[in-house]
């Protein structure tokens, strides 16, 4: 499965297009992040990719089709929409409004079979919202509401979800909950593209983002599209980009500093003079392990070296990979494996090389 | 894992219901049967519609003619005529999001009002009459659907063009009013405003119940589909669902019934706002149970009442105020006990 905008642009009103010629693409187990300011036009993009509005030009295409001359039922079976969790209030229970999701799988005269039933109930015991069932969702939680929602556009069974801000209004938890959810269905194979303002969720969860900003976009891996210039220039706001580390990872955090003056172009290249990296992994379980092979292959032009040490008694597996490389292909790749479930990454870096300094 | 059993699908009918729902009306109407002036004993009834199957009756001929003559075509009237209403308005308040929407929203009980006050005016017969009243039921709603729909509108603009052509039908009924003889057309036009059941013959059934059954059967076996109605465009579209033509299916549906229950009683209130908030109160919003459960709800509702209408006192009391009378109450305190008027 593979989802793709070519050369899309779109205007709500004539001579002031909101997006122009953006080419963007995404494919089975991909998790895509779209960041940008207020009003650059990111729920925009969602609906125009769903067909939900009409592009001024371009077109979203499914496996290279366009979604156009794709009959509705059909496609709804392989896009699912979540909206936004709020204004919903709907007193149907949360099973009936799940079931909901089954509807374009079922005649238009008739009703719910006991199997599209099953189906629901293991589906929100998978997602761990068996419990809620029974419940109205007028009287739900805003992260309950969300979760079931999620639920109701799976019911549909999919192959590329697409979600409205799913974390936004939510508290911690509940904002981890519907990452935590979205990582692990892009791990099973299903592409998600999801709306975010967090530009952190972005850096921690989805390998690749678009960044949108008035009249302009970069799309590419998110470490080099959530870079500080990037953010200045779309957002106007000065921020930093700070790391914590954990025994088992190093996080990347934002940290917005003040207000600035929004514009030039968003570049995604800022290759410096290689430096000596060394990258450790270690992973748990041979499909993480297989995953982090295929990562490093793609970056095999860089490897200067590599071990691995499997550990008997716990099952893990210790990779180091040794790399001379431009700094933001290593900062790339790490962030890519730290994103990998069951994997612990750290990376390394030669001292600075301090010749040129008058010292 | 949980605590959960049934094998039903979720929102259905639990059995006892199923098989309650659909007696319900029978046992009413068998009751209106037996009720009035000329009271029939249970028995009586029976043994007269069993012989009647057969061929002559053993009641005395008067009570013959009142039961089948009089009675029967009645409260099939009160049967379909709640029946009606009541879908209709479950319908309208789920298609508008709106637990104030009734049947009449689209303005299509005005227009048929107009219509029958104007065949009252020129004399029609009462054929005649639910014919130019079905009539304009219908002319209202094509005109709130060409006012209210275009590029850019939505629902609510519909909305608001079922109120304008709604009460520019009410200026018009007003104007027959004042036109009308007042020694003999204006109290007849008044009381069939009033709505009232007592016209009712086999003839009127003929015409006007075959839109009331076919608009009820089309939104029964669209059950399932009707629970999208309330969602946002979006999420409608998002199911898979041609939004638009579920919508327009459901004005068709319910303005068919209600234009032709209008033009047969007249304006009975209350029936499409209170029938369908009593039923949700009951049995939740999914259409899946509301749906059946407000058709045959609305029909005992309108046989109760009207049994109550026309047997209370020597004169005969018009429906719509035992309605409201009956309604308003009981509906308070039903939404004083549970949570309120949602949908």
């Amino acid at each position: 499965m593979k989802v793709s905008v070519e050369n899309g642009s779109f205007s709500y009103r004539k001579g002031r297009p909101v997006i122009q010629n953006l080419d963007f693409s995404a494919g089975s187990g991909d998790l895509v992040a779209i960041l940008g300011p207020n009003g650059a036009g990111k729920t925009t993009l969602l609906r125009c990719i769903t067909g939900f509005l009409r592009w001024s030009g371009g077109r979203s295409a499914l496996d290279g089709r366009d979604i156009r001359s794709i009959p509705t039922r059909q496609f709804w079976r392989r896009v699912a929409y979540v909206p936004q969790a709020r204004g919903v209030f709907s007193s149907l229970t949360a099973e009936e409004m799940v079931l909901l999701g089954r509807t374009n799988r079922i005649g238009v005269f008739s009703v719910p079979k006991p199997a599209d039933l099953d189906r629901v109930r293991a589906l929100m015991d998978k997602l761990r919202i068996g419990a809620l069932a029974g419940r109205k969702c007028s009287e739900l939680s805003g992260g309950e509401l969300q979760m079931v929602l999620i639920a109701r556009a799976l019911a549909a069974e999919p192959e590329l979800l697409i979600l409205d801000e799913p974390e936004s209004g939510l508290d911690f938890r509940n904002q981890l909950i519907v990452l935590d959810t979205m990582s692990r269905l892009a791990a099973d194979g299903m592409c998600c593209v999801f709306n975010t303002h967090y530009p952190a969720h972005a850096l921690a969860r989805a390998p690749k983002s678009l960044l949108l900003s008035r009249g302009g976009y970069l799309f590419g891996e998110t470490g080099r599209v959530v870079t500080e210039e990037n953010l200045e220039k779309a957002f106007g706001v000065k921020t930093a980009i700070g790391e914590v580390e954990t025994p088992g990872k190093i996080y990347r955090d934002i940290i917005p500093l003040e207000i600035t003056d929004p514009g030039g172009s968003l570049s995604g290249r800022k290759d410096g003079p290689p430096r000596a990296a060394a990258v450790t992994v270690i992973c748990i379980g041979a499909a993480s392990g297989g995953r982090v092979g295929a990562l490093l292959r793609e970056y095999r032009r860089y490897l200067t070296g590599l071990t691995e040490i499997p550990c008997r008694e716990s099952g893990a597996s210790v990779i180091t990979a040794a790399f001379d490389a431009p700094p933001d292909e290593i900062v790339a790749l790490s962030h890519r494996l730290g994103m990998l479930p069951g994997v612990s990454v750290k990376t390394t870096w030669a001292p600075q090389n301090r010749s040129e300094s008058p010292a | 894992m949980t605590g959960r059993k049934e094998k039903a699908p979720a929102g259905a009918l639990s059995l006892p219901w199923k098989i309650a729902l659909p007696l319900l009306p029978l046992l009413a109407a068998l009751a209106a049967l037996c009720i009035g002036r000329i009271a029939v004993p249970p028995a009586d009834v029976l043994r007269s519609l069993w012989s009647h199957l057969a061929g002559e009756g053993p009641l005395p001929a008067q009570t013959e003619t009142v039961l089948w003559k009089i009675r029967l075509p009645r409260i099939l009237l009160a049967l379909l005529a709640g029946a009606g209403l009541s879908t209709a308005g479950c319908v309208f308040q789920s298609l508008f999001s709106n637990p104030l929407a009734t049947p009449d929203t689209l303005g299509v009980a005005s227009g048929a009002s107009f219509g029958a006050a104007l065949g009252l005016l020129v004399g029609l017969d009462l054929i005649g009459v639910q014919l130019v009243s079905l009539l304009f039921g219908l002319c209202a709603v094509v005109l709130t659907w060409l006012a209210g729909t275009g590029r850019g509108r939505n629902l609510n603009s519909i909305v608001l063009a079922g109120i304008m052509i709604g009460s520019l039908f009410t200026a018009l009924v007003s104007l027959v009013k004042f036109t009308a003889d007042t020694e003999t057309k204006l109290p007849s036009i008044t009381y069939w405003l009033m709505g009232s059941l007592d016209s009712a013959g086999y003839g009127s059934l003929l015409l006007g119940a075959p839109p009331i059954l076919a608009g009820i059967l089309v939104l029964f076996l669209l059950r399932w589909r009707l629970n999208v109605l309330p969602l946002s465009e979006d999420e409608a579209r998002a199911s898979g669902t041609n939004i638009r033509a579920l919508r327009a299916a459901a004005i068709l549906c319910s303005t068919a019934i209600t234009a032709s229950c209008v033009s047969m009683c007249g304006q009975v209130g209350w029936v499409g706002l209170l029938v369908p908030h009593m039923c949700r109160m009951k049995f939740g919003s999914n259409h899946l149970s509301l749906l059946p459960a407000s058709v045959f709800t609305g029909a005992v509702f309108l046989v109760a009442v009207d049994t109550v209408a026309r047997s209370a006192t020597a004169a005969e009391i018009p429906i719509s105020i035992l309605t409201a009378m009956l309604g308003a109450p009981f509906f308070i305190a039903l939404m004083r006990r549970s949570e309120g008027g949602r949908l």
